[in-house]
Parts: C-alpha cells; sequence; structure tokens
C-alpha cells in the first residue's frame, strides 16, 4: 500500500502539527497548515496530497469555502472534515460539494487512518 | 388527589374576598365561597326585597280591608239596631195616633195592643201609659208598676219636649236593666201631653248586637256618652258598667281608630246610633290575627323557604363547578406554560451545549494527539527507562479523553434531537423489542416486568429508532430505581378516538415532589453513585422526542411506593401526514 500524502489544514496549528507527526510516525507524508491560503499555496507548490484533513470552523476562509477552492484546484483530491464544531447541516453541506467524509474531534488514529486509507484509495 | 379531597371538605363557609398570600389549595377554597357568597347575595338579595316588598304590599291590602271589614261590620251592627227601633217607634207612633189617651188607659185594649207588639217586636218587655203628672194610668208587663210616678224620670221629660224619644239604659222601678222607647202626644179634649212608653230588655240589644259576630270580631257593645255600658260587652262587662272610650266621633260618622297589640293591628270601629244616647263600639282583630293572613303567610315562608333552599343548592353546586373550571383553565395555562417553558429551557440549553461541546472539542483534540504522539514516541524508546509508566499514564490520559469526548457527543446529540424518520410504529412493538434488551438485566436484579398491553392497538407515526430511545430510557430508570427484587407493570390502551398510551409503573422508592419538579430538566440527575454516573440528559432527550412525536409524557410518584410515566401519542389517521411532518 503506497503512503498517502496529507495535508492537515487547521488553524489549531499545534493540533495539526501534532497530528502530522504522528501519521508520518506511521509512515504517511504529512503537512499541517493553519489556514486555507496556506493550504493553497502549498497546492501551488505541486505538493499534491491525496487527502485533506480539514477543519471546518476557521477564521477568514471557513472549512466549506477552503473546500471548495481545493475541489477547484484538483477535485481528486479526497477531502475529510475534521472538526469539534460539527454539525449535521455543515455535514450535508459538505457532502453536496464533494466531502468524503465528515469526523467529530477528538478521533481515535487508528479509526483516522482508516477513514484516510479508504479516502485514499479512490 | 387526596389533598383536592380533603380540601373539599374542610372547604370554609368563608375565607375573606382576598386570594394574596394563599396556597393555590386556599385560593380556590376562596374563590369557590366568594364565588358562592356573592352569587347567592346576587339571587337571594332580590328575592327578599321582592317577597318583602310582597309581603307589606299583601298587609297594607289586608289591613285595608281588615279596616274596610270593621266600618262594615260597625254600620251592619248600626243599621240592625236602627231598623229594629224604626220599626218599634213606626209602630208606637200608630198606636199613639189611632188611640186617644182613654182609650189606652183601659188595660184591656192596653194588654191586646201589647200582645200585638209583642208578636212583632222581640224584647217588648212591657207597655204602659202615664199622664202628663208622671202617673202611669195603665200598665201590660211583667212588673207591678201600675201607678207609680215617673214626674222625676228624665225619660218622661225628654219624650214630652220629643215627640218620641229612645232613653239611655237604666234600671228604674224594676231594678232591671232595660231602655224605653217613648213618644207623646197631646190629648186634644185637655189639650194636656200624655206618653206611651214601652220597656224592651237589654238581651234584645245583645242579640241584635251578637248578629255582627265574625271571625275577626272581639267584641261589639253600646255605651252612652257617659261612658255608661248599655249593652253586655265580651271583655267590658255587663250593661250599665263602666268603661271609658277615649275618642270619640262628633257626628253620626263611623271612625276607625287603629293600633298595634304587639305584631298585630287592632281596630276600633266608633259611630253614634241616630235618634238614640248611644254609641255603638266594635272591636275587630287586625288582618294578622286572619286566619288568611296566616295562610299567606305560611305560603310566602315556605315557598321563600324552598327558593332560598333551591337557590342556595344551585349556587353551591355552580360555585364549586365555576371554581373548578376556573382551576382547570388555570392548570391547563400553567402546563402549557410549563411546557412552553420547559421546551425554550431545552432548547436554550441545548445551544448552550452545542457551543460548549464544539468549544471543548477543539483542546480535547490537541490533548488526545499529543498523548497520542508521546504515546508513539515512548512506544519506539525500547530502552526508555519509564516506558511502562508512560504508556500507562499516557493510556489513562486517552481513556480520559474518550470519557470526555463520549459528554461532549451526547451533548451535541441533546442539542441536535436526532434527525428523525417517521414511520408508521405499533408501540407494542417497540416495548417488546426494548424489553429484549433489558430483560437480562431484569432477570438477574430479580426483577419482574409484568406486560398488560392491549391486542390490535392502533398504529402511531414516529421514529422507530428514537421511540426505542424512550421505551429504554424509561424502562432503564425503572430498573435502576428498583436495584433489585421489585416489579415493572407495563400496560398499553388505547385511551380514546385519538390517542394511545402506554404506562410504566415501578415498585422502586418513588421520587420526591421536589425532585419530581425538575425530572425532566436537562442535567438534573439523581444517580449520583460513582459506578453509572447519569448526565441528566435521558429524560430531557425523552421528553424533547415524545413532544417532537406531538405526544406527551407525564410521570407521577409516592415515595415509598413507586413511579408511574405514562406516555400518550396521537393515533396515526391518514391525511394527518401533513400535520405529523410540520411537527416533526
Amino acid at each position: 500500500m503506497t503512503a498517502h500524502r496529507i495535508l492537515i489544514v487547521d488553524d489549531e496549528l499545534d493540533f495539526g502539527t501534532t497530528l502530522a507527526e504522528r501519521l508520518e510516525l506511521r509512515g504517511y507524508a504529512a503537512k499541517a497548515v493553519s489556514g486555507a491560503q496556506e493550504a493553497m499555496g502549498v497546492l501551488a507548490d505541486n505538493w499534491r496530497p491525496d487527502v485533506v484533513l480539514l477543519d471546518l470552523m476557521m477564521p477568514g476562509v471557513d472549512g466549506l469555502a477552503t473546500l471548495d477552492l481545493i475541489k477547484q484546484h484538483d477535485p481528486k483530491i479526497q477531502v475529510i472534515i475534521l472538526t469539534g464544531h460539527g454539525s449535521t447541516e455543515s455535514g450535508i453541506l459538505g457532502m453536496q460539494r464533494g466531502l468524503f467524509d465528515y469526523i467529530m474531534k477528538p478521533v481515535d488514529i487508528g479509526e483516522l487512518i482508516a477513514r484516510i486509507n479508504e479516502a485514499g484509495a479512490q | 388527589m387526596s389533598e383536592n379531597r380533603s380540601s373539599k371538605r374542610n372547604c370554609p363557609i368563608f375565607c375573606g374576598l382576598s386570594g394574596k398570600d394563599l396556597s393555590p389549595q386556599a385560593r380556590y377554597r376562596c374563590m369557590c365561597n366568594s364565588l358562592f357568597i356573592v352569587m347567592l347575595a346576587i339571587t337571594l338579595i332580590p328575592l327578599s326585597i321582592t317577597s318583602g316588598l310582597n309581603f307589606f304590599q299583601y298587609q297594607q291590602l289586608v289591613r285595608e280591608d281588615s279596616r274596610a271589614n270593621a266600618r262594615w261590620n260597625a254600620e251592619s251592627a248600626r243599621a240592625t239596631i236602627n231598623a229594629y227601633l224604626e220599626k218599634l217607634e213606626a209602630a208606637i207612633t200608630v198606636v199613639i195616633d189611632t188611640y186617644s189617651f182613654e182609650d189606652l188607659s183601659d188595660p184591656k185594649k192596653l194588654e191586646q195592643i201589647f200582645r200585638q207588639l209583642k208578636r212583632e217586636h222581640q224584647g217588648l218587655v212591657d207597655l204602659s201609659i202615664v199622664g202628663v203628672d208622671g202617673i202611669q194610668t195603665a200598665y201590660v208587663g211583667p212588673y207591678r208598676l201600675a201607678g207609680k210616678d215617673y214626674s222625676d224620670s228624665l225619660w218622661f221629660h225628654k219624650a214630652l219636649a220629643r215627640r218620641m224619644y229612645v232613653s239611655e239604659v237604666f234600671t228604674g222601678f224594676r231594678n232591671v236593666p232595660h231602655f224605653v222607647v217613648a213618644a207623646s202626644k197631646k190629648d186634644p179634649s185637655s189639650d194636656r201631653y200624655w206618653v206611651i212608653r214601652a220597656s224592651i230588655d237589654t238581651e234584645t240589644l245583645d242579640r241584635f248586637l251578637a248578629l255582627a259576630d265574625t271571625e275577626a270580631l272581639e267584641d261589639i257593645f253600646l255605651i252612652n256618652d257617659s261612658g255608661i255600658l248599655q249593652s253586655g260587652s265580651r271583655y267590658h262587662g255587663d250593661a250599665l258598667e263602666s268603661f271609658q272610650l277615649t275618642r270619640k266621633p262628633k257626628q253620626n260618622d263611623i271612625v276607625i281608630f287603629e293600633e298595634m297589640r304587639g305584631n298585630s293591628s287592632f281596630y276600633r270601629a266608633v259611630s253614634r246610633i241616630p235618634n238614640t244616647p248611644w254609641l255603638l263600639v266594635l272591636d275587630q282583630q287586625g288582618a294578622e290575627a286572619r286566619k288568611i293572613w296566616h295562610i299567606f303567610k305560611g305560603r310566602l315562608q315556605l315557598t321563600l323557604g324552598l327558593c332560598f333552599l333551591a337557590s342556595g343548592g344551585m349556587v353551591f353546586w355552580l360555585s364549586r363547578f365555576l371554581a373548578g373550571k376556573f382551576r382547570e383553565a388555570d392548570e391547563t395555562r400553567d402546563s402549557i406554560l410549563s411546557e412552553t417553558e420547559h421546551s425554550n429551557k431545552l432548547a436554550s440549553i441545548g445551544r448552550l451545549a452545542a457551543g460548549v461541546a464544539h468549544e471543548i472539542n477543539n483542546p480535547l483534540a490537541i490533548i488526545a494527539e499529543k498523548a497520542g504522539l508521546m504515546q508513539d514516541l515512548v512506544g519506539l524508546e525500547q530502552d526508555f527507562r519509564h516506558r511502562a509508566k508512560f504508556l500507562d499514564q499516557l493510556a489513562s490520559l486517552q481513556n480520559a479523553v474518550v470519557r470526555a469526548r463520549t459528554i461532549t457527543h451526547r451533548l451535541l446529540g441533546f442539542a441536535r434531537r436526532m434527525e428523525t424518520s417517521l414511520t408508521l410504529v405499533q408501540l407494542n412493538a417497540i416495548v417488546t423489542e426494548v424489553l429484549s434488551f433489558l430483560e437480562k438485566d431484569a432477570a438477574y436484579r430479580n426483577i419482574h416486568i409484568i406486560l398488560q398491553l392491549q391486542e390490535n392497538l392502533p398504529v402511531i407515526r414516529a421514529d422507530h429508532g428514537q421511540l426505542q430511545q424512550v421505551f429504554l430510557n424509561v424502562i432503564n430508570n425503572a430498573i435502576d430505581a428498583i436495584r433489585s427484587d421489585g416489579e415493572i407493570h407495563i400496560t398499553s390502551r388505547r385511551e380514546n378516538q385519538k390517542t394511545v398510551m402506554v404506562a410504566i409503573s415501578d415498585t422502586g422508592p418513588g421520587i420526591a415532589p421536589d425532585v419530581l419538579k425538575h425530572i425532566f430538566d436537562p442535567f438534573f440527575t439523581t444517580k449520583g453513585n460513582e459506578e453509572k454516573k447519569g448526565t441528566g440528559l435521558g429524560l430531557s432527550i425523552t421528553y424533547g422526542i415524545v413532544q417532537k412525536m406531538g405526544g406527551r409524557i407525564e410521570v407521577s410518584s409516592e415515595v415509598g411506593v413507586g413511579t408511574t410515566f405514562i406516555i400518550t401519542f396521537p393515533v396515526y389517521k391518514e391525511g394527518s401526514e401533513e400535520e405529523s411532518n410540520d411537527r416533526a
């Protein structure tokens, strides 16, 4: 199985970097950024992630808008929303925009990896 | 309920019109009594006034009637005596005009005339002829009065002065009360006057007066101006006894004097009898002493009493009925307000819970990831001295995160109240399904579940999963309340055309009233032990689900006896789908 590239977009950068480090320990290539602008910067640098773990509530451009930007850039990139501010409505809106899954924080690393692998396999 | 019954029993007649500072029970008692008093007053005051007016009006009429009756009786008695005297006077006039002094001085002739007169005139005692010198020249009668000298007698002189004279009652030579009717005539041969005298006993007057006797008549008698009785009186003695008459008529009119004797009126009619020295006195009871008056008064009192009783009874019933209606209306209003308040509270707390859960989730995720990274790193370091202890501590940290996550997710679930998918479901089937999860636990605790499920219960429109959660929560609570050794009764039945209900009763310790008030409030829990700490959301979620499905959940409990939850749902009817969707 190929190790997927994971981009973590979360304004809680401490969370993102820690999660990225844990994923790297498990053989994934992971990067953490704190917002939409940085995320689009990473994509523009030709570092194409297979899966993006995206926070929903972020200052400036929020998760759903970032999802739109990512999908406009590359519709094949799978996006999983990983948020503490989940709601059914936002989940439905995300699904309508091509979201792969919707996971509530905090999440078990094993469960998260299972979902990442599923998304990466798409 | 028992309190209601006892409050009805102890309901005082009046507890004041002010309802301030009173308990609800006392306030309704007060309202009930105030209504009773006000309605009773509204009913009885006009009734009493009308009856009183009728009473006084009728009393006036009867008094007028009594007055007229006394006048009529007096007139009648006067006319009777007058008629008697006029007839006698006419007869004497005929005799004196027909016969001369010499003719009548003949005892045989006089006796013949006397017999004739006596046949026609009751009470005639004797007949005599008195000469101008006052010496009685002829006498026919039972006494030995021939030759008596009446020259000093008042009647003799009055008879000479007037052509016809009726005397007062006196005893005279015979010493027996009597009166005389005397007429004088001038003898053409001697040109001197002589007198014919007829004596009548006073019993004759008594007999005529007795004709006027009626039910109301107290007394009737004759007196003269000097206050000497001229006839026998029922209450004032025999003829010639004294009687004080305070007021006398001046002329021949009949004068009626009214007096009050105690509560009864009394009438005295006084009239002069023309051409006599007599005054007729008639004493008669007033209206109040008459039978017709007593009948009227009795009927009025009976009618009034029956009206009072009927009004009192109706007002008593009506006041309680209205107070009950007010109470029901207040209770319904309070219940609606309470439900609205509770729903608002749930919504507010739901929003707050969602906010808190979201805010906690992020730091919780950082803790989880940091702890996870530490676990990863320590796991890689096989030579790390405290590796086992670190891993153990980090596992505890992760467990705490999982616990916290469970709580925040449940809070979000509460806030969302879960998505609904409405289908037609059978309550009995849901109850049976839920019991299949709980039966083992109940059996382990020696709790008997007794089912009384009505067959062919109508279906309801509800979310299957949420309905399961409702019964799971309530039955689970019942099992937790009993702990061990007890019974749970589950009854389902159709309440009416519109609703079906399930009642779940346990034989647990019951719930104190102050706890019962908050049982559906979010975060209110009584499960305080460490083993099974409650979140205080179970019954709130249950309440929210039931309400969302258009149902109702009620709880009643008695400490030491047990608790009963009654859950009611509307029966599904075709065509009511839109309405259900709107509610969902």
